[in-house]
Parts: structure tokens; C-alpha cells; sequence
């Protein structure tokens, strides 16, 4: 078996959270990572062995959602926090899907370079360098990117 | 300057990405002064508000594959369900793809359950009847009569009205779990999951992660709240 194909499950989870970040719907994340799975499936030998594989998955899905998601992203839904009541009297999974759709648009209404900056670090956990590395970008763009687009949910949230 | 914290720098704080002396010293102003140290609560209240319904999602293929759990049985026509909400939909330029076309490991770490769409073929071990799938007592009775929520042998977990208008509900009995949706005369199962050992410590840890993912590509807008579902059992789930 390819290492690709031997490694690609054990970081799907993680892909799954990080299309969570950028998409607008669970359905969009889904179909984003299934895409992303078959593109690294076929561009299998461009992966070096023994190069940064979850740097190259997150590439290779963020790289997918610029070419296919942001043509059709809609960033005026509004984001009201009284929203949230909707989860009394609700068991635990349905109060968990209300928050996690809240959260989505929340990030949703951010320019999408300041998303993908926030969902790679503050949800995906990469460090500074490995994210200014997923992205292509000097370091100090990321810091900057990351800064503003965590002081507008901020603001948003807590409207 | 060299003095100054701004946001960006506590922001680095409490990612942990600076260096020891730069952190003690950001640590000692936020201790001297509320302000600071104010902002800093706000970004990690508002960073573990993000992990707390993000992580979920990266936790959940490892649990669902259990070898304790029986074989998964063959999708029957979720790609069904995702089709009919997809045309739905506003139509869009890429045609929408469920998980199972990539690999078998992958798809087999993601399905315990079967789904059961309108016109697929039932599972083995049920009769080729057009009322195999209603459902009669216990678990059609809970479903005509507990509210969300409720304590009982079968738990009604949430109501929701689909895309096709029909009211669903997501239950959790002792043998079984799953959704069903209220036709004309009974209540008619659309997906089902063992309940075993494992899967109750998966969703323990706070997600079901498969009956999750059917219920949201049912759904049309929110689950009911509590006056909803009230009415709703007034008028007999129609």
C-alpha cells in the first residue's frame, strides 16, 4: 500500500475540522474533504516521503476550497447570539449542531484570508510556522491575518 | 515599544508562541493590570469556545470503527438522502459526492448504521413487506408521546420536520437508535444503529457522529424547540 493511502484515514479527522472552519454548511466540509482525500490519492507521488504529510493534507484541501467553495461563499447571513436559546430544552446533540452552526457563520463572515488563518491556528492548532508554511505566506502576513480575524469574532460574538 | 503589550502579542500569549522571557514578562503586565488581563480571558474563553465544538470533529473516526461494534452493514442509500437534499437545493456547477467513494478503510471507519431511504431495498433479516419498516410499541409509542429529552427505556432525542415535510425524530432505545419519520398510519424507520457497549461510549463522549450526520442531511432548518414539539404531539406528528 502507498504511504499516502496508509496515512491519508489518521488525518482525515483533523481534514474534517479544518473544512469545518472554512466552509458555510457540514454538507460544504464533507464534500470538501472527500474531494481533497481523491486529489491526494491521485497526486500521491508529488508527497515526499518523509516531508510534513498533515502539512501537505492541509494544503491540498485549503488549495481545493479556494478553487471550488469561494466562488459561492455569502458572507451577509446574519449572526444573531440570542440564537442560541434555541438550545433550551434540547438534548446535547442538537445544542452541540446549534454552536457549531453559530461558530461556522461567525467565520463565515470573515475575509477568507483571515479565516483560513484562524481555523489553522486557533482551531486546528498549527503553530505560527507551520501555518505561515501551509499557506505560503512570511510569517509576520499569517500573524497579522490571524490577529484581525480573531479580534473581529470577538467583537461579532460577543455583540 | 519595547515595553508595550497590544492584542497581537496576547493573542501569541495564549497560543504559547512566545518565548520564555517575552511570556513571563506579558504574564506580569496581564497580572498588574485588569485590562490586559481581561483581554486575554476573552481569547481563551472564545479559543476553547471554538474547541469545544470543533474537536469533536477530529475525534470522531477514530471511535466509530470499534471492533466490538458488529460489522458494518453495506450504506444502503445515504448517497440517496444527500442526493435529494442536494437537488433541493439551488443546483451548483459540481455534482455533490457522499464519503463512500474513496477506499474502503475510509468508508468503513466512518458507518455503523444503515439508512434506509424511500425507495431502497430493505435489510436482510426484514420481510419485502410495505409495513416493514412501521414501527409499533415501545418505540412508535415513545415517539407519539414523550417529549425531548424525557427519561424512559427509549429516549426521544430531538424532532425535526425534514425536506420532504414529513416530522422525524432521532430515538435511543436499549437494542436500537436511530430516526423515524411519521407517515400516514405509523411511524416508519429511516435509519437505525445498534445501540452496543461501544457505541454508548462514543456517544457518551458527547457526539454520535453518524445519526448526526443523517439527521443534518434530512433536515430542513432547526430541530423543534419545546412549544414546537408539544404542538406537534397535539397534532399527532402529522
Amino acid at each position: 500500500m502507498h504511504e499516502v493511502e496508509r496515512r491519508l484515514p489518521d488525518v482525515l479527522p483533523r481534514l474534517r475540522r479544518f473544512a469545518h472552519g472554512l466552509t458555510r454548511s457540514p454538507a460544504d466540509a464533507d464534500d470538501l474533504v472527500q474531494a481533497a482525500a481523491e486529489r491526494m490519492l491521485r497526486a500521491r507521488d508529488q508527497w515526499q516521503v518523509g516531508s510534513n504529510f498533515e502539512a501537505w493534507a492541509y494544503r491540498i484541501l485549503r488549495n481545493l476550497w479556494i478553487d471550488t467553495t469561494r466562488a459561492t461563499r455569502r458572507r451577509d447571513a446574519p449572526l444573531a447570539p440570542e440564537e442560541q436559546g434555541l438550545a433550551v430544552g434540547m438534548d446535547g446533540g442538537a445544542e452541540s449542531r446549534v454552536e457549531l452552526s453559530y461558530l461556522m457563520r461567525a467565520l463565515a463572515r470573515l475575509p477568507d484570508e483571515q479565516r483560513e488563518a484562524v481555523a489553522l491556528v486557533m482551531i486546528e492548532g498549527l503553530s505560527y510556522a507551520d501555518a505561515a508554511g501551509v499557506l505560503d505566506i512570511p510569517m509576520g502576513t499569517l500573524t497579522s491575518r490571524l490577529v484581525r480575524g480573531r479580534q473581529a469574532l470577538l467583537a461579532m460574538m460577543e455583540a | 515599544m519595547a515595553d508595550s503589550v497590544d492584542e497581537a502579542m496576547i493573542i501569541a500569549w495564549v497560543d504559547g508562541e512566545l518565548d520564555d522571557a517575552t511570556a513571563a514578562r506579558v504574564a506580569a503586565r496581564a497580572a498588574a493590570e485588569p485590562a490586559l488581563r481581561e483581554l486575554a480571558e476573552r481569547h481563551r474563553a472564545m479559543k476553547a469556545r471554538f474547541a469545544a465544538a470543533f474537536d469533536p470533529l477530529a475525534r470522531s473516526a477514530q471511535t466509530v470503527s470499534s471492533p466490538t461494534s458488529p460489522a458494518p452493514a453495506p450504506i444502503i442509500s445515504l448517497a440517496a438522502v444527500r442526493a435529494e437534499r442536494a437537488a433541493a437545493a439551488a443546483p451548483s456547477g459540481t455534482a455533490r459526492r457522499g464519503w463512500w467513494g474513496v477506499g474502503g478503510a475510509i468508508a468503513a471507519s466512518l458507518i455503523v448504521g444503515v439508512v434506509i431511504g424511500h425507495n431502497s431495498r430493505v435489510p436482510v433479516g426484514l420481510g419485502d413487506r410495505t409495513d416493514a419498516l412501521a414501527l409499533a410499541a415501545p418505540i412508535g409509542g415513545a415517539l407519539d408521546r414523550q417529549l425531548s429529552g424525557e427519561a424512559g427505556p427509549i429516549r426521544v432525542n430531538l424532532s425535526f420536520r425534514a425536506q420532504d415535510g414529513r416530522l422525524c425524530r432521532r430515538f435511543t432505545g436499549q437494542h436500537v437508535a436511530g430516526v423515524a419519520c411519521r407517515g400516514p398510519s405509523a411511524w416508519q424507520l429511516r435509519y437505525a444503529v445498534p445501540v452496543t457497549h461501544a457505541v454508548t461510549d462514543y456517544r457518551m463522549a458527547g457526539d454520535d457522529d453518524a445519526t448526526a450526520q443523517v439527521v443534518d442531511a434530512m433536515i430542513a432548518g432547526e430541530p423543534l424547540d419545546r412549544a414546537a414539539e408539544e404542538a406537534a404531539r397535539r397534532g399527532g406528528w402529522r
